[in-house]
């Protein structure tokens, strides 16, 4: 019983991590734009694709393959950026919304109308199973955990040193002074934008092994998971959204288990209602924004 | 204030342009009234769109196999495709687009259980004929013929066969009692586990676990762990093809691969499938309409063209749609004429050879039909015969 419990504990850590690489890019950019970007799960989907492309059609191995999904993600968020994203500094949050939810809809029939709305086989990775502590874990789940450490190692170092970094956090407090001291308040906005697609996209990546099947809307339920995780972690707050996912990802593995299977999607919002009652600012909003 | 002007004398033109080439369209439509109006209502896009490019290709074969040889009494069959999307909502008003907007006789849809469901009173409305070829909920043979609905048929096995078949496959060739359930959570998935607890008592078996996934579910090692941990002996799987690799291959990482056979239906003996995870799906058993695998001449030869045209070997789905197009096809034959009432009653009247047996329907308008059991050995899937079960109906 202890050792399921454990078992699912670490089930619920890597689910956790994917969520948390996915979240903190849509919290970022929330931070810094004031909007939810509804579009967040199609980066991840683009990033899946890239990866799949240059498997499938170029025959390259996996770790290019990571390299050239988040390539493609960030390629795909700088024309969005340049185009759309820094439109809607200082615009009413419905544009955001609405924007977002546009370039969703976009990039996924995109997608489908180039590749076939089916499923892709994706091929790649490091699946073979390995035993830690009785618990068995495809390797890839090993790196995924760890990609998503260094990856908030990273941007706690970026936002707290970093001449950029500094830049993000101004911004998130107030444009309006930010544009006065001579900040680049466009720039800004579009990096944030790139940085917070390219993790979407590298999670993706990251994913596609043990997730195996690749679709044009697979990023749907990214999006939907992201948003109460975002939430509970206090908009905008990096430290907060790597918490949150790791509880919705381990409460999630446990009612999966426990309670049953199909129940797991309600775990998310049903967490965050609970959340919002105690604490209607988010479990971390405490802390400083970034 | 010129650009404004402009604007609106473009949009003015356009406009009109609309109005004027409408007609003409109408025209093309009308010109073409003695072809057979077929549509084909199947999930072209979403989660289940791999099965609704099989269901067309294997439909547009067929029309294309039999335009070849002349027709039926020199009519051909034209077919028009509307996209479900899978959820009874696009099923819906895809339906409604074929018939109110192309004008067509005859509908075959949908591989959604959910969608054909919601799709039978639509068509009972408009007095279309609608023959299902992929759906395996027994409700839509329940309500049909002397059930109530006098538009649907299905040319099918239901997911009742199926149970049956299976249950008692795995009690008394495998051996197995206690068994595991983790379907697809659809009125598929669902009432395929209701279907196998009114059987298994019959052969002793239990459920220990019960686990339903949405589509689109990607993570199953907590409940995968959980089945390792019960004790079970098998997985009863009423799944998504394209969600079987994902299972089997967490299956492997769990470490249930080779220890715990799936068994139930969702493509288990495909060679992608079987490649994603050869361990996991060894000595598991499916039952299905049809498998590639099948030996007979005119489903080897369907396989040939089928490839020779797609590149693709097809799937269930394709051969359904194929065989229910020229099952159609023989209905309009023996009726004369593609009068709806008149093709309908030809169809319930029907004994049609298809590639894996005799077809006829009952009075639900069900096909009687038998079912193909494989089971994969040394990673191939190996035909253990075709089984037919007769449907007890509820009173």
């Amino acid at each position: 019983m202890l050792f399921q419990i454990s078992e699912q504990i670490v089930n619920g850590i890597v689910t956790g991590s994917v969520y948390a690489i996915v979240a903190v890019g849509m919290t970022m950019i929330f931070g810094v734009l004031r909007a939810i970007n509804f579009a967040h799960g199609e980066y991840y989907m683009v990033g899946t694709f890239g990866a799949w492309v240059a498997i499938e059609f170029f025959d390259l191995p996996y770790p290019i393959a990571v390299a050239a999904g988040v390539i493609a993600t960030a390629f795909v968020a700088l024309v969005v950026g340049k185009f759309v994203m820094q439109r809607m500094v200082g615009a009413p949050a419905e544009a955001g919304v609405l924007a977002t939810l546009g370039i969703a809809l976009i990039l996924q029939n995109t997608v489908i109308l180039v590749f076939g709305g089916g499923y892709k086989f994706f091929e790649g990775g490091y699946i073979e199973p390995v035993t830690i502590f009785g618990v068995s874990l495809a390797e890839q789940r090993l790196l995924i955990i760890v990609i998503a450490v260094l990856v908030f190692f990273g941007l706690e170092l970026l936002v707290t040193y970093s001449r950029m970094g500094k830049a993000m956090r101004a911004v998130s407090q107030n444009v309006d002074c930010c544009a006065v001291v001579g900040i680049d308040v466009r720039k800004v906005v579009v990096t944030t934008f790139i940085l917070g697609a390219a993790l979407a996209g590298l999670s993706g990546v990251l994913t596609a092994p043990v997730n195996v099947s690749v679709y044009g809307g697979m990023g749907e339920l990214i999006t939907f998971k992201t948003l109460p995780i975002i939430i509970m972690g206090g908009l905008g707050n990096v430290r907060g959204t790597f918490f949150a996912a790791m509880i919705l990802g381990i409460a999630e593995s446990l009612v999966a288990t426990y309670v049953g299977l199909q129940f797991r999607d309600t775990v998310g919002f049903a967490t965050l209602m609970l959340v919002l009652m105690w604490r209607p600012h988010g479990l971390f909003s405490a802390q400083a924004r970034y | 204030m010129a650009t404004t002007t402009d604007r609106r004398a473009f949009c003015l033109l356009a406009s009109a342009a609309c109005l004027a080439v409408a007609p003409a369209f109408h025209g093309v439509a009308l010109a073409q009234d003695n072809g057979i109006r077929l549509g084909i209502v199947a999930p072209m896009s979403g989660p289940n769109a791999r099965y609704g490019a099989f269901s067309l290709r294997g439909a547009q074969l067929a029309a294309k196999e039999i335009n070849a040889a002349g027709g039926i009494d020199g009519r051909k069959i034209e077919v028009f495709s509307a996209d479900s999307q899978g959820t009874p909502v696009e099923g819906v008003s895809a339906t409604r687009r074929l018939i109110a907007q192309d004008k067509v006789d005859f509908v075959i849809g949908d591989v959604s259980s959910s969608v054909t469901l919601a799709m039978q009173p639509v068509v009972e409305d408009a007095g279309v004929l609608l023959i299902n070829a992929a759906s395996s909920n027994p409700k839509i043979t329940y309500a049909a013929g002397v059930g109530g609905f006098k538009w649907s048929f299905r040319n099918y096995p239901t997911d009742e066969n199926r149970a049956l078949i299976v249950a008692q496959y795995a009690a008394e060739k495998r051996g197995f009692t206690k068994f595991a359930v983790l379907s697809v959570d659809s009125d598929y998935g669902r009432s395929a586990i209701e279907f196998t607890k009114k059987y298994l008592p019959r052969f002793k078996g239990q459920i220990l676990t019960e686990d339903y996934y949405k589509e689109g579910e990607v993570d199953f090692r907590s409940v995968l762990a959980k089945i390792r941990d019960s004790g079970a002996q098998a997985i009863i799987m009423y799944g998504l093809a394209d969600t079987t690799p994902i299972i089997a291959r967490q299956m492997t990482e769990v470490g249930l691969a080779g220890k715990i056979p799936l068994i139930g239906n969702g493509e288990f003996n495909t060679e992608k499938t079987i490649k994603s995870a050869p361990k996991a799906l060894e000595g598991a058993v499916e039952a299905a309409a049809w498998l590639p695998a099948w030996d007979s001449p005119k489903s080897k030869g369907f396989v040939t063209r089928f490839t020779a045209e797609y590149r693709e070997a097809p799937n269930n789905h394709a051969y359904v749609h194929w065989e229910t197009v020229n099952l159609l096809g023989k209905a309009v034959e023996a009726a004369k004429s593609i009068d709806r009432t008149k093709v309908r009653d030809a169809l319930a009247k029907i004994k049609y050879d298809s590639a894996v047996g005799e077809v006829t329907f009952d009075d639900h308008n069900q096909a009687k039909l038998p079912m193909i059991l494989l089971q994969i050995e040394d990673g191939k899937p190996v035909v253990k015969g075709a089984y037919s079960a007769d449907i007890d109906y509820p009173r």
